[in-house]
């Protein structure tokens, strides 16, 4: 993980680490004031009356259990120009929290606890005030690829002689994305016959998952003279080209969860801002930089020797 | 799994081929059991003609390196010990090659091989 990535994910979990601290030493300042049953939900209708009710102990629980999920989430998702969102969440939240535990301070009967509408619109401008501390922390965050064209020009080569010609090709696959596509494509008969027509139709929808699904689980991965070429094991179409007169260089990325979800929000076949990406395992990820400066990443084995040979390729074909 | 041929050089095509796949099961970057890539695909890759590169298959077939089932294209052979067999065919190539060298028939050869199994 380089700098920039570090200094985002820290600037996105400070939101909620301040939030959390302030929270746990309001808690502390109102130990005693704390009934034990909380009015935890209110009904719009009558008055913002209480109608759903929380343990002491089970609220702080959760309240806190919830401060950090938020947190964690959007430290390992963040992206530069969403930070702001990291700070909003965390004014929202956290305000919301502190005015509840508010409400119910001294409270002797719980149902008598009322939670004014004036609460949602006090979070909302501790976020939007927050939102805006936000956007002006981006600032400090060097813009740009973590990956540059600088990591492609000393990428790695293969010796090859000069009348020699060389594919390299590997088949990579992932087990979960074949169990969910053939479980999904499995659902669509076991649907169609056993729903009550006509909403065994739904069961269609098996498709939608279960035929892509079914293709992204065992691709095979071609480097040679036409560039690289992705597309599902057993078939030839649909695929997925880079062509050898677009490649600027390529690279070896070990990518781990983290990275993946960072980078291409998920598994699968990912569109994203700077990239594209076959994603379908974590680990050893070849990394395409193409002209346009757009990235191309597919995770297969043996990525060194695909990226080793690209560059040779391109190199011979008057490039990089 | 990288192939690599020269069609300048003196040795067939499908030859080379296959020394590729004997390379990478030997090296360690090719496992038993993964898939071939299709000999049309392959040729298409390196810009060879199909009946090279199914040439070059049927050769690691011979060796017991791989197996060609109908639909299914080329797999290497299943088992631990495919990567020490692609060694030994490798080395028994190259023993063969240098009995050539010397002027050795090829009954002299298959003779010789004989006896070294006592």
């Amino acid at each position: 993980m380089n700098r920039a990535t570090t200094r985002l994910r820290v600037l996105a979990a400070l939101p909620f680490v301040l939030t959390l601290t302030t929270y746990l030493v309001l808690l502390a300042l109102w130990d005693d004031r704390i009934p034990d049953t909380l009015a935890t939900h209110f009904g719009g209708a009558d008055g913002a009356r209480a109608d759903g009710f929380t343990g002491r102990t089970a609220f702080l629980a959760l309240s806190a259990a919830l401060l950090l999920g938020l947190g964690t989430g959007w430290t390992v998702l963040v992206r530069r120009t969403a930070l702001w969102g990291a700070w909003a969440t965390a004014g929202f939240a956290g305000t919301l929290l502190v005015l509840l535990v508010r409400d119910n301070l001294d409270a002797v009967d719980p149902a008598g606890v009322v939670s004014p509408l004036g609460n949602l619109a006090l979070a909302a401008a501790v976020a939007a005030a927050l939102a805006l501390v936000g956007l002006g922390l981006t600032r400090l965050v060097p813009e740009g690829d973590p990956a540059g064209p600088s990591a492609t020009a000393d990428g790695p080569r293969l010796a090859l002689g000069a009348s020699e010609v060389a594919g390299w090709s590997r088949a990579t696959a992932s087990r979960p994305l074949t169990v969910l596509a053939v479980l999904a494509l499995a659902a669509v008969p076991a649907g169609l016959l056993l729903a009550p027509w006509p909403g065994s139709l739904l069961a269609l929808l098996g498709l939608v998952v279960g035929v892509p699904g079914l293709a992204l689980s065992r691709v095979r991965v071609t480097v040679d003279r036409r560039g690289v070429t992705v597309r599902p094991a057993l078939v030839p179409r649909p695929r997925v080209r880079v062509p050898l007169d677009e490649v600027a260089g390529a690279s070896v990325r070990e990518l781990d969860t983290a990275a993946v979800l960072a980078d291409f929000g998920g598994w699968g076949y990912r569109v994203r801002a700077h990239r594209t990406g076959v994603v379908l395992h974590s680990g050893e990820t070849l990394v395409v930089q193409r002209d346009s400066g757009r990235e191309f990443a597919v995770t297969v084995p043996d990525a060194r020797t695909a990226a080793a040979l690209l560059n040779t390729l391109a190199e011979r074909h008057g490039k990089v | 799994m990288l192939f690599r041929v020269d069609p300048a050089s003196a040795v067939p095509l499908g030859d080379q081929i296959a020394a590729c796949v004997r390379a990478a099961l030997a090296d360690g970057s090719a496992a038993p059991g993964e898939r071939l890539p299709a000999a049309r695909e392959l040729a298409d890759s390196l810009g060879v003609n199909v009946h090279t590169v199914l040439r070059g298959y049927q050769r690691l077939r011979e060796e017991g390196l791989i197996e060609l089932r109908r639909g299914r294209g080329a797999l290497i052979v299943p088992g631990a010990t495919a990567p020490d067999r692609a060694r030994l065919v490798s080395r028994l190539r190259e023993a063969a090659a240098d009995a050539r060298e010397l002027g050795l028939t090829d009954e002299e050869f298959v003779e010789l091989a004989r006896t070294s199994l006592g």
